[in-house]
């Protein structure tokens, strides 16, 4: 007689595969998971209650760690937030250079994505060709912020730095280059076989289930919900470009892998149509009181990052201070749904449906 | 089989491009003019004025003054600078506050010590780190 029994099964904190310090203990039988309880905050370092204590400008080098993969956006939803609370209108200038990096930005999370989910269900060299991509995107950045992942470029009012000489045209000549890179990983992986087999029908879930779970971005349009912020709520620029939202209805990991793709396409094209549109001149900084003290009140602004809906709210007192300050961080209300993933799941697939959903752990945790 | 076999052309393809890599720390990395490295810091420019203690987000910048000692000239010297490199996160914040320019950023960015004290730099370090100087420091 085999006697059989439940084994519980400690994934991380310290593992490669949960994309930095997450840890999941699994109930197993045998192969099958029970239950996955996630247990978060290895990386909490309280950057709302820090930020109690700062002024705005003191933030924004916060914000670069929470989502440390597409920093920019970041800088932004806090400088956007300010701005509102402020009522502050932004130079044009300004405005092209945040839309061009956030972008790019947002183009090289999804590459990250796309190489280290790759990495994570077997196959190395598209990890490899990502990252070569990746670097080409984060030495433009370098340039024009000076830091790799930090960035700390954005202020309330504008941008810390003008386009430096030659950056504008780098940047219309990566446009074609990543077009030709993105159609060799779509001959690398998307059409190979073991990777389909792969991944096809993992991690399902329905539409009622995103929504009910509040997921966002692609997490939330493979379902085939058409929800992107640039398009049903415009901020900044965005209603300037001409670009689609691509939308998925299989739900699956599949489904998700096709969506990011594809998004990837769409920056590009709006990255293309800013470049063309860039103005000549122009200042590139709004006229901002050397101590930003937006008036009393509340506001709540929210944004498409990356990774989903990206949210902040500032309660202010009328102070140089925020009263108030809290992120809606899309990677931790994306990693909710796992626990109901993984039930029932082979533990061979702990791995490929943890990956796709791409969360970045500094945000998980803030 | 027919995307495996598209794969493998693309990998082949690859095979004879251009390599992507060096050979770091052999070959020194050059950075661009805006990267934000350890700072340098010009002890005669400085006015005392506080800014930067009061701007850096972490907290990692403490310094003293003293009265200049021609008694004629008002104002203060800088007596002590020290930056603690163990919480300075390089944002850059220091400069931009700065009015003389007397810290500016270098594109220096190799920092390890064997101890966590020798990442306490203080104004003779930040004097002597004099390469790589930032050329546009002020917008």
């Amino acid at each position: 007689m085999i006697r059989t029994e439940e084994m519980l099964l400690n994934v991380g904190p310290q593992h490669p595969s949960t994309h930095g310090v997450f840890r999941i203990v699994l109930k197993i039988d045998g192969e099958i998971i029970k239950e996955a309880t996630p247990v978060i905050g290895y990386l909490h370092r309280g950057t709302e209650k820090i930020a109690e204590n700062l002024q705005y400008t003191q933030i924004i080098p916060y914000t670069d760690r929470m989502d440390y993969l597409a920093a920019m956006t970041n800088n932004y939803i806090l400088c956007h937030a300010v701005e509102t609370m402020m009522a502050m209108e932004i130079p044009e200038r300004a405005d092209y250079l945040r839309v061009i990096v956030m972008e790019l930005g947002r183009i090289a999370s999804h590459l990250v994505w796309f190489g280290t989910y790759l990495l994570d269900i077997g196959a190395m060299s598209p990890f490899l060709y990502a990252f070569r991509e990746r670097e080409a995107i984060i030495n433009l950045l370098t340039e024009i912020s000076g830091g790799r992942l930090t960035f700390n470029y954005m202020r309330v009012g504008g941008v810390k730095w003008d386009a430096p000489d030659g950056w504008i045209d780098k940047v219309r000549e990566f446009v074609p280059y990543m077009r030709e890179q993105l159609a060799g990983y779509h001959d690398l992986v998307t059409g190979n076989e073991i990777f389909m087999a792969r991944i096809k029908g993992v991690g399902a879930y329905s539409k009622e289930d995103a929504l009910s779970y509040s997921l966002s971005g692609a997490n939330l349009r493979c379902t085939g919900v058409k929800w992107d912020l640039r398009k049903n709520e415009p901020y900044s620029i965005y209603d300037r470009f001409n670009f689609d939202v691509p939308v998925f209805h299989e739900g699956d990991a599949l489904a998700r892998y096709n969506c990011r793709m594809a998004e990837i396409e769409e920056a590009l094209k709006i990255v293309e149509q800013a470049v063309e549109q860039f103005p000549e001149e122009g200042p590139f900084m709004a006229k901002v009181p050397r101590i930003i003290k937006p008036p009393a009140g509340e506001t709540y602004v929210r944004i498409e990052s990356p990774r989903g809906e990206i949210g902040c709210y500032i309660a202010s007192k009328g102070k140089k201070e925020p009263y108030r300050l809290k992120f809606r961080r899309p990677s931790f209300y994306n990693l909710q749904i796992l626990p109901k993933l993984l039930e029932g799941e082979n533990i061979s697939n702990l791995i490929a449906i943890l990956g796709g959903i791409d969360i970045v752990l500094g945000e998980v945790d803030g | 089989m027919r995307g495996l076999a598209k794969g493998l052309a693309y990998t082949l393809k690859n095979m004879t491009k251009e390599k992507v890599t060096y050979n770091y720390p052999d070959q020194p990395l050059e950075m661009p003019d805006r990267f934000r490295g350890i700072q340098k810091f010009y002890p005669e420019k400085c006015i005392v004025c506080n800014q930067c203690v009061a701007i850096c987000p972490t907290d990692c910048i403490s310094l003293t003054g003293k009265a200049h000692p021609d008694p004629n000239k008002k104002g203060k010297i800088i007596e002590t600078y020290d930056i603690n490199f163990e919480i300075c996160i390089l944002c850059d914040l220091c400069t931009e506050v700065c009015p003389t320019e007397a810290i500016i950023m270098t594109n220096n960015f190799e920092l390890a010590e064997f101890s966590r004290d020798e990442l306490f730099k203080n104004l003779e370090w930040l004097d002597e780190n004099d390469t790589n100087l930032r050329k546009e420091n002020k917008v």
